[in-house]
């Protein structure tokens, strides 16, 4: 039997929280923007007021928003708030923290009527602690107790008086506007990278091999951080191709290895991935993508790479593609992805993008039980073992001869279908709200959050279970679940939701069911889908 | 220990030879096997830890016919591919058969690192001064003027210096060979796989098909001592710069540094797998 279950992005869905200075009992959710220029520090602003907002009980989410530039220019962060899961941006802003004049020149026009604006004008005198101060102003704005801010202070900043007294004079500049009393979440924050570190150290890799590209990057400085503790190595060779044959060699003489890139790099790879499928040199790929083609848009965020994940790589030879939607599932399909590699001697890509990547997610969502990677095959050292490029014999020697060129083909189609029946034993899809209700939403990878935070807010639809959507998130985009035709057949309304401007999925899915989604919101301004505009867009849609 | 002669034995494969007939390739592969025989007979080598990489040519067909185990790789990712088995396992003897199109035009930054990196690995570029397996266009160690069926008026470049290229590029062994001197050959791998770090050897081969003029320079050869003065390597690698000009080729150990780490013997991480002689996949 198929698996089929119901998720639910929190593990407290229903609370109910009262808040604010009027008594009334709300759904809560504040929508703060942090902008600077770059370098001024705003990421340590959101930092500090995250941590201190999940120590309360509060999620949280903080997109950061930067032109590829290391000093000036104009960065912002988006820092969500809730007392309920959320996972996106809105359109409409409940408080602005400017470090400078030009982010309210930017943003006031986003600014809700009875919008909060924390200027640095009042902290001139600051210096480098100018947003220490702004963060303990948005402290005292959120209702939030002094002392919790002073120990985040202290905490983020080595204990430093200077940041302490800067903390301080911010938090007393403010009158409350809001008041967050201590809710009982134990919730964490992390960003899609370290989900797919995460997942990488729970498989016990032994290599990453990476070349520097945003947004990939994230990974390599995680897992390079702490790489001696952890007992791993992470290498930086000259170029992506060859990262990707140093990490065929590596993998083929027994070491548990990944390699990661965005689109560029990726394309540089592909040759190599090819090789993986003709020698079954297990090989896990991170491919986090930002806007193409090209350069395209480096430091934000797309879909558009799910064709190439799919597809790149000459001749016909099977792989297996996973897209996480949150840095839980990342920890998950990282290790799944390294399990189905070894056992499989294939090729798993694990897909993100710079919006999963980048962004701070905070979940109360325990990841699940860690599969076991054991390397049982025998290596070099162990015996003679031999993988090659060319279409070869059992004992790994070049042949041409046409029968065995048959085989060849026959036997990686055999693999393909034993990978597709191991992958039923994961969560290919997940199906989130009112498993009855007639409108289904079908999307993938980072915009899950952004749609269940739209259907919430439509009729609570995902909270309740009760509501008039569904939410269809695919995972296993190769192999592709059997039971998404089933799933579409029984809706009478099906919107897909994608962040590039072809539907990538939307066709994919066609050339697997034949079924043609007609209804279909793409974003791709490579910015991220506000989910109070989507919201919109999918009530739009008749 | 057991005898060199029973261990080549054990070498060869049951593949059929595909080189044309007299092909120097033939020679080549006999100094290959003498050295690793040589080696594991001395007891300092197991047949089972050498593991090598092909790029794609006529070179690479040695893959199939020496019976150690390996990675029949890419057109000129070679060193990569070799990196990447010295990175999983710095305990294997980790040995690259490559082409003068592969390392020195497909694979040419590749060749440069290496050198940098200085991995405990071995690189044997059989260099004939063509791409012969696609029918005989220039190489970038090709002289000017070869005239082929895709530079029909003749190649244009100036041929690059790989002896010079990689003595520049901080490489610690550098040795060049004659593919017909069987014997010196074997002697010149054996001392390249011995030599702790990033071992490169240039080995002049003909090619009986095409690029014949490039061919038949046996009498500009003449033997060196090993030599470790990088000053007198430069000088050595000047001799000879492969546009059929005059000169003489210097036929032995160009180069070799002492005491410079390996990559492996710099990074912790490593040097923990070669204390323990693991690799990754036992390191617990």
């Amino acid at each position: 039997m198929p698996r089929r279950e119901i998720f639910l992005a929190s593990q407290n869905p229903k609370q109910t929280i009262r808040f604010c200075d009027t008594n009334e009992v709300l759904e809560m959710r504040i929508n703060i923007l942090i902008g600077g220029k770059a370098g001024q520090g705003i990421n340590k602003v959101s930092e500090i007021v995250s941590s201190v907002l999940v120590k309360q009980g509060y999620f949280t989410f903080n997109y950061r928003d930067y032109p590829s530039l290391i000093r000036g220019g104009h960065n912002f962060n988006v820092l969500s708030a809730s007392d309920n899961r959320v996972g996106s941006i809105e359109s409409k802003l409940d408080v602005i923290v400017a470090l400078n004049e030009k982010t309210v020149e930017l943003h006031k026009d986003e600014l809700k009527k009875d919008g909060v604006i924390v200027s640095f004008e009042e902290f001139k005198d600051l210096g480098r602690n100018l947003n220490i101060a702004l963060s303990g102003a948005l402290i005292k704005i959120l209702g939030i107790d002094k002392e919790i801010l002073v120990e985040e202070v202290k905490k983020a900043l080595k204990n430093s008086e200077e940041a302490v007294q800067a903390a301080e004079k911010g938090y007393e500049s403010e009158e409350s506007k809001f008041n967050l009393e201590k809710l009982d979440n134990k919730i964490k924050i992390m960003t899609g990278s370290r989900g797919v570190s995460q997942g990488a150290l729970d498989s016990g890799i032994d290599l990453y091999i990476a070349y520097p590209m945003t947004p990939a990057t994230g990974v390599m400085h995680d897992l390079a951080s702490n790489q001696v503790e952890n007992n791993l190595m992470v290498f930086q060779p000259e170029n992506e191709i060859a990262v990707v044959n140093a990490g065929l060699g590596a993998s083929f003489v027994g070491a548990k290895t990944m390699v990661g890139t965005s689109g560029g790099g990726y394309d540089l790879m592909t040759e190599g991935l090819s090789l993986q499928g003709i020698s079954e040199i297990p090989l896990v790929v991170y491919l986090a993508s930002r806007p193409g083609p090209g350069t395209g848009v480096p430091t934000y965020s797309t879909q558009c790479d799910l064709d190439v994940a799919l597809r790149g790589g000459h001749g016909e030879f099977p792989r297996i593609v996973i897209a996480p939607g949150d840095p839980i599932e990342c920890i998950e399909n990282t290790n799944e992805a390294f399990y189905l590699s070894e056992k499989f001697g294939a090729l798993s890509i694990v897909l993100s993008d710079k919006h999963l990547a980048e962004s701070e997610f905070s979940s109360d969502r325990k990841p699940n039980k860690t599969i076991p990677v054991n390397v049982k095959r025998k290596t070099p050292g162990e015996g003679i073992v031999k993988a090659s490029s060319y279409e070869h014999d059992e004992e790994g020697n070049t042949t041409e001869d046409a029968e065995l060129a048959k085989k060849g083909a026959d036997n990686r189609i055999e693999k393909y279908n034993k990978i597709k029946e191991e992958c039923k034993k994961f969560q290919m899809i997940k199906i989130y709200g009112n498993p009855k209700a007639k409108n289904l939403i079908i999307g993938w990878g980072s915009t899950k959050t952004v749609i269940l935070d739209a259907l919430d807010a439509i009729d609570e639809s995902i909270k309740s279970g009760k509501g008039d959507y569904k939410f269809l998130q695919v995972l296993y985009m190769k192999p592709m679940s059997d039971e998404i035709q089933g799933e579409i057949d029984r809706a009478d309304k099906v919107i897909l939701v994608e962040n590039n401007s072809t539907g990538q999925l939307g066709h994919y899915i066609r050339e697997k069911t034949g079924i043609k989604i007609e209804n279909r919101l793409l974003y791709y301004d490579s910015r991220p889908i506000k989910s109070d505009l989507l919201k919109e867009e999918i009530l739009n849609i008749k | 220990m057991t005898n060199p002669t029973e261990i080549k034995q054990k070498l060869n494969t049951k593949e059929e030879n595909t080189w044309c007939p007299g092909c120097p390739n033939f020679f080549i592969l006999e100094s290959a096997k003498q050295a690793i025989a040589n080696l594991i007979a001395s007891g300092k080598y197991k047949h089972e830890d050498f593991s090598m990489t092909t790029g794609i040519g006529c070179h690479a067909k040695i893959y199939d016919y020496i019976n150690i185990s390996g990675i029949y790789g890419l057109h000129g990712r070679v060193l990569p591919t070799c990196l990447g088995m010295t990175l999983g396992n710095p305990n294997l003897t980790v040995l690259g058969f490559a082409g003068d199109g592969d390392t020195y035009a497909e694979g040419m930054g590749h060749f440069i690192h290496a050198c940098r990196y200085n991995a405990d690995m071995t690189l044997f570029v059989h260099d004939n001064q063509s791409f012969s397996l696609t029918t005989g266009q220039a190489t970038p160690t090709s002289q000017q003027g070869f005239k082929t069926k895709a530079e029909p008026l003749g190649e244009m470049n100036r041929p690059i210096n790989p002896v010079k290229l990689a003595l520049v590029s901080g490489a610690t062994f550098v040795a060049r060979a004659d593919a017909k001197n069987i014997k010196q050959t074997a002697e010149i791998m054996k001392k390249a796989i011995m030599h702790k770090g990033f071992s490169f050897v240039e080995i002049i081969q003909d090619c009986l098909i095409f690029n014949i003029k490039a061919n038949s320079t046996d009498e500009k050869m003449y033997a060196i001592e090993d030599n470790n003065d990088k000053s007198k390597a430069e000088k050595l690698a000047e001799e000879w710069d492969y546009n059929l000009r005059e000169g003489k080729i210097p036929i032995g150990v160009i180069y070799q540094a002492e005491g410079v780490l390996t990559l492996g013997e710099e990074w912790p991480q490593l040097k923990g797998l070669l204390d323990k002689g693991v690799g990754w996949k036992n390191k617990r």
